[in-house]
C-alpha cells in the first residue's frame, strides 16, 4: 500500500536528501590497472523515500553507496548529501553521521563484544556522554526488538539477529538517511521479513530515507522508485511498475521481475495483448490485470490454447541410494536434541530438496551423510551400486569410500578455496583419492566444462576471481571426485538472479547425468522448481516427506510446518476463486500462464459455470 | 576427527560475588601486590599466612572450589618438575637419603616445596582475581585506563585495548569457521589426523590458508564498517561503561593491600630477629 501522506508531500521545495551529480570513480586493480567502477552516475533522493538500487554483481552498486557515506570520494562529479558536499573536509563527520550503514556480512560490522557494547559503538566515537548512551542504546535495541538480548555476546545471535543488531547500531546516531548495502542476502525468508519489517517502520514512524542496495526483485517492489545501474552506469530508472514492466530489458541486465509481474507478462504475450503499466504495481493489480485478460480468451478464436500439463513421470519406481533410519543427534547431552528420529531413504537420480528454517537441523543433517558427524543413534547407509557394497557410516571402514560416493558443498564454498592455481585446487579431491595423473587431469577438465567455466582459468589464482567464479570453482572441487550423490547446501545464496538459475542449472544438468542430489534451500519457489521430492525439517524432526505439487497444494499443512507456497502458487489460488478448473501446483510462470489460458478457455467456452466477479482489491495474501 | 568447537577464551565464571563487583583496576593492582608478596615470603609461617589469604578471596568470590581448582591443572607437570629439580639440585642441608649420584637433603625438600606453593598461590590468585572474575572485556577496558598515562608518551593504548576487544570479539567466529573450512576439506578427502608429520602439516595448509584469506577479509571489511560508524581512534571518544571506584573499591583495596604490605613486614621481621 503507498502511503499517501508522503506521496502528497510537496517534493518540489525541499532538497533532495541525497543527490548525485554525474558520479565517476575508478579502482586500482594491481595487474589490470584502473578498472572504472562507476562511469558517471547521476541520481536523487527525496526525505522519506524508500529508493532502490539494484543491478547484477559487479554493476557498481556498493561502490555507490560508498560514494554516499564517504567511505570513497567521486573522482569526478559530485554527491552531494543533505546539502553538503562529500568533498568537503569539514562535513566528512557530520556526513557520515547522518548516513547509517548496514552492509552485507552480519559477521564482518559488529564491533562490540557485546550486544549493547556494539550499539554504543557509534555514540562512543562521536562523543556523546555516557549517560545519553545508556538512553540512544536501550531506546535504539528496544526499537528493533532485542532489548532482552543486550548483554549477549555477538556469537550467540542468529544472522537475522545480528543484522537488526546493525540496524540499533546506526539508529543509535540518529541518522536521517538508512544505506542498506545487500543487508538481507545472507538471511533466510524469516529473519529477511522481520528486518525488513524493521526498515519499513522506520520510513513509516521516523521519515527515514532508505537506499537499498539489492538484486532481490521482490524487496525492489517495497521501493518508490528504483535506478538499475549496469556496468557504473544507470540502466534504468523509474517507479517499480515502470521498470518491471520492461521485463526483457531487466533480464539482460541480469537480474528478475517479481514472479506475478513475470505472470501477467507471459499471460499478456500468449494473448497478444500489452501490458498496461499500473497493472504491475503490486501482486493485487497485477492479478487484477490477469483477469482482465483472461476474461477476453474467449473473443479471441485465434489463440493457440495449451494442452492440460501431463504430470511429469517422476513416480516410476526407482532404487534407494541412500537410507537414514532413526537418526538422532544432540550437541550437548542436556539440551534439546538438534535431530530426533530421522528417517527417509532417497532415491537414485532424484533431486531431493531438505528445506526447514534456520535451526531446524538441515546443516546437521547433511553433515552426517558423508560421515564428518556419526549417527549417535540411528544409521546412515549408501547403497553406490545396485548390486554392491552397503556403506554404513558408523564403520570407520567404509567413511573412507563413503566421502567418495557421497560429495558435499557446504554453504558459501568460495571460501574453502587455498591452492595457488584452480587447477591445482580442484585436483585436491582426485588427488587424495590417489587417482593417475592423465585421469586427474581429465576430471578437472571435465567438472570445469560442467559448471560453464572456461578452461583458461585453470592455471589462475582462486583468489584474483570473482565470487560467483570462485563459487563455481568450488563446486567443480566437489564435482571433480565423481561423487553418486551430491549434497548441495544453499549452492545459490548470496547470488544474483543470473547467478541462481545458473548454478541450479548446473544441478539439474548433473542430475541428468544420472547422479543423485540432495538440496538444501530456504527458497520455496526454487525447491518447488527443481525439486522431485521434498524433505521438510522443523525444530530437528521430519515433518513431511512429498512431492512439491502435494505438499504446496495443502495449505493447512504449509500453515502448520510456517512455510509459505512459492509466489506462482500463491497467484494461481487466487485466481482459482474465477476459474476453479486451475491447478495451482505449477512452478514456473510460463507453465502457470498455460494453465490459467487452458482454465480461461475451458470457462468461457461452456461447460464450467462462472463465479461471481470479485473486486479487485481484495485479494489475498 | 579433530573438532576444535568447544575452546572457550578466558574462564569467566558468571557471578556476583563481591569479587565480580570489585572494580577490575583494583583486582589487576591487588594482585600484583599478592605477586609481590608471595616473592618476598622467604619463610614457612609467613607462605602459610599469604596462603590464608587467597583462602579468603577464595571465600570473597563465592566460586566452586573444583571449579578454582581446575585452573591450576594445566601447571601440575611444570610445578612437579620445578619439584624434582629443586629436590635434586639442593646439595646443602641434611642428607635424608642418598644413591650413586642422587642425594635428597631436607634443605632441598624444604626448598621444593615452598617453589611449588609459591607457583601454586600465583595461579591460584590470578585465576581468582583476574580470570574467573572478570570477563575479558573489562580487563581490556580496565588496561587502557590503567596505562592511559602512557598515551602522554605516545604509547598507542586505546588502540591496543581495541585491538585486544576486536580479538575476543572475533575468536568465537574463527573458531567456527576453523571448523566449517576443516569440515569442508574433510568431504574432498583431506585428512588430518593420519599419516607422516609433513602429510598433516600438508594437511592443515587447507585450513590455514582460507582461514587466513578469510580473516583479512573480515578485517577488511569491519575497517570498513567502523569508518561508517565515525570510528576515528581514541581522541574525543566516550564510553558507555566508565570504569568508576565506589567507596567499597576503595575499602577492599585498602584493605586487602595493607594486609599484603603487613605480610611482608612481619616476614622481615620476623627473619630479622
Amino acid at each position: 500500500m503507498i502511503d499517501e501522506s508522503v506521496s502528497q508531500q510537496p517534493e518540489v521545495s525541499e532538497l533532495p536528501v541525497i543527490l548525485a551529480d554525474n558520479v565517476r570513480f575508478s579502482y586500482m586493480h594491481p595487474e589490470t590497472g584502473a578498472v572504472e567502477a562507476l562511469s558517471g552516475v547521476s541520481l536523487m533522493m527525496q526525505r522519506g523515500k524508500h529508493v532502490a538500487l539494484l543491478g547484477r554483481n559487479g554493476s557498481g552498486k556498493s561502490t555507490m553507496a560508498k560514494m554516499i557515506n564517504v567511505l570513497e570520494l567521486p573522482q569526478s562529479g559530485q554527491v552531494l548529501v543533505l546539502g553538503m558536499n562529500t568533498l568537503s573536509e569539514h562535513d566528512f563527520w557530520e556526513i557520515r553521521r547522518s548516513c547509517g550503514m548496514v552492509f552485507q556480512n552480519p559477521d564482518n560490522q559488529i564491533v562490540g563484544t557485546t550486544v549493547e557494547e556494539d550499539v554504543a559503538f557509534g555514540p562512543e566515537n562521536l562523543g556523546v556522554p555516557t549517560a545519553e548512551i545508556r538512553k540512544r542504546v536501550d531506546e535504539s535495541l528496544s526499537y528493533v526488538g532485542m532489548m532482552s538480548l543486550a548483554k549477549r555476546q555477538p556469537s550467540q545471535l542468529s544472522g537475522g539477529q545480528k543484522q537488526k543488531l546493525a540496524i540499533a547500531g546506526v539508529l543509535a546516531m540518529a541518522p536521517q538517511i538508512l544505506l542498506l548495502d545487500e543487508s538481507t542476502s545472507m538471511l533466510d525468508p524469516l529473519s529477511r521479513d522481520d528486518f525488513l519489517a524493521v526498515v519499513d517502520r522506520l520510513i513509516k514512524d521516523r521519515q527515514m530515507s532508505v537506499l537499498h542496495i539489492t538484486h532481490d526483485m521482490s524487496e525492489a517492489c517495497m521501493a518508490d522508485y528504483i535506478y538499475v545501474l549496469d556496468k557504473g552506469k544507470v540502466a534504468m530508472e523509474g517507479i517499480p511498475s515502470r521498470v518491471f514492466s520492461q521485463v526483457k530489458e531487466l533480464r539482460g541486465l541480469g537480474l528478475d521481475v517479481p514472479v506475478f509481474a513475470e505472470l501477467a507478462f507471459e499471460v499478456a504475450s500468449r494473448l497478444g495483448l500489452v501490458i498496461k503499466q499500473e497493472t504491475l504495481e503490486s501482486r493485487a493489480t497485477a492479478l487484477a490485470g490477469i483477469r482482465n485478460m483472461l476474461d477476453k480468451v474467449h473473443l479471441d478464436v485465434g489463440i493457440h490454447i495449451p494442452a492440460a500439463a501431463v504430470p511429469d513421470e517422476r513416480l516410476t519406481p526407482q532404487r534407494t541410494i541412500l537410507e537414514v533410519s532413526h537418526l538422532h543427534h544432540s550437541y550437548d547431552k542436556k539440551g534439546e536434541p538438534s535431530l530426533s528420529d530421522i528417517s527417509f531413504s532417497v532415491k537414485e537420480g532424484e533431486i531431493f530438496a531438505v528445506i526447514g528454517h534456520s535451526g531446524s537441523g538441515k546443516t546437521t543433517l547433511i553433515t552426517h551423510l558423508n560421515g564428518l558427524l556419526r549417527p549417535q543413534e540411528g544409521e546412515i547407509r549408501v547403497f553406490p551400486h545396485a548390486d554392491g557394497d552397503v556403506l554404513n557410516t558408523k564403520k570407520n571402514s567404509d567413511v573412507h569410500q563413503i566421502r567418495r560416493v557421497v560429495g558435499l558443498l557446504f554453504q558459501y564454498p568460495e571460501y574453502q578455496l587455498f591452492e595457488e592455481t584452480v587447477e591445482k585446487d580442484i585436483a585436491f579431491g582426485p588427488l587424495k583419492m590417489g587417482l593417475p595423473a592423465d585421469e586427474i587431469k581429465r576430471r578437472v577438465r571435465e567438472s570445469l566444462a560442467l559448471v560453464g567455466l572456461d578452461e583458461s582459468i585453470l592455471q589462475r589464482s582462486p583468489f584474483e576471481l570473482s565470487g560467483g567464479q570462485k563459487r563455481r570453482v568450488a563446486f567443480a572441487g566437489v564435482l571433480s571426485m565423481d561423487p553418486d550423490i551430491l549434497v548441495l547446501d544453499e549452492p545459490a545464496a548470496g547470488l544474483d538472479p543470473t547467478g541462481r538459475r545458473e548454478i541450479l542449472g548446473y544441478a539439474e544438468k548433473i542430475k541428468k547425468l544420472g547422479k543423485t542430489i540432495i538440496l538444501v534451500s530456504h527458497n520455496m519457489d526454487e525447491a518447488a522448481r527443481y525439486a522431485d521430492r521434498i524433505l521438510v525439517l522443523k525444530n530437528g524432526t521430519a515433518r513431511a516427506l512429498l512431492t512439491p505439487a502435494e505438499l504446496f497444494s495443502n495449505p493447512e499443512m504449509l500453515r502448520d510446518l510456517e512455510l509459505c507456497a512459492p509466489e506462482t502458487v500463491i497467484c494461481l489460488n487466487d485466481l482459482k476463486a474465477d476459474y476453479p478448473e486451475i491447478n495451482p501446483c505449477i512452478f514456473s510462470p510460463g507453465d502457470a500462464a498455460d494453465e490459467l489460458i487452458r482454465a480461461a478457455h475451458g470457462i468461457h467456452t461452456g461447460n464450467a459455470q462462472k463465479v461471481p466477479e470479485r473486486l479487485p482489491g481484495d485479494a489475498h495474501d | 576427527m579433530l573438532m576444535i568447537k568447544d575452546i572457550s577464551i578466558g574462564r569467566y565464571y558468571q557471578g556476583d560475588s563481591i569479587l565480580h563487583r570489585l572494580d577490575p583496576r583494583v583486582k589487576i593492582i591487588l594482585c600484583f601486590f599478592y605477586m609481590v608478596t608471595v616473592f618476598m615470603m622467604t619463610t614457612v609461617p609467613g607462605l602459610l599466612a599469604t596462603f590464608a589469604v587467597v583462602v579468603f578471596l577464595c571465600i570473597l568470590s563465592a566460586i566452586p572450589v573444583d571449579t578454582i581448582l581446575k585452573s591450576v591443572r594445566p601447571i601440575v607437570f611444570l610445578l612437579l618438575f620445578i619439584m624434582l629439580l629443586n629436590v635434586l639440585t639442593t646439595r646443602t642441608g641434611h642428607p635424608l637419603f642418598s644413591w650413586w649420584i642422587v642425594k635428597i637433603t631436607d634443605e632441598g625438600v624444604l626448598r621444593a616445596g615452598l617453589m611449588a606453593l609459591r607457583l601454586f598461590l600465583l595461579i591460584l590468585s590470578t585465576s581468582i582475581l583476574l580470570t574467573l572474575t572478570t570477563t575479558p572485556l573489562l580487563m581490556a577496558d580496565s588496561l587502557e585506563s590503567l596505562f592511559g598515562p602512557l598515551k602522554r608518551i605516545r604509547v598507542p593504548v586505546h588502540e591496543m585495548a581495541m585491538m585486544m576487544s576486536i580479538a575476543l570479539r572475533f575468536i568465537p567466529t574463527l573458531v567456527e569457521e576453523t571448523d566449517k573450512i576443516m569440515k569442508a576439506q574433510a568431504s574432498r578427502g583431506a585428512e588430518y589426523d593420519t599419516g607422516n608429520v609433513f602429510m598433516r602439516a600438508r594437511g592443515y595448509v587447507s585450513v590455514l590458508v582460507p582461514l587466513f584469506v578469510s580473516a583479512f577479509k573480515r578485517a577488511e571489511e569491519l575497517a570498513i564498517a567502523m569508518d561508517a560508524r565515525c570510528y576515528r581512534g581514541g581522541e574525543g571518544r566516550t564510553k558507555l561503561h566508565v570504569l568508576h571506584m565506589n567507596a567499597k573499591d576503595y575499602f577492599w583495596f585498602s584493605f586487602l593491600s595493607c594486609l599484603c604490605f603487613a605480610l611482608i613486614f612481619i616476614d622481615l621481621f620476623v627473619k630479622i630477629s
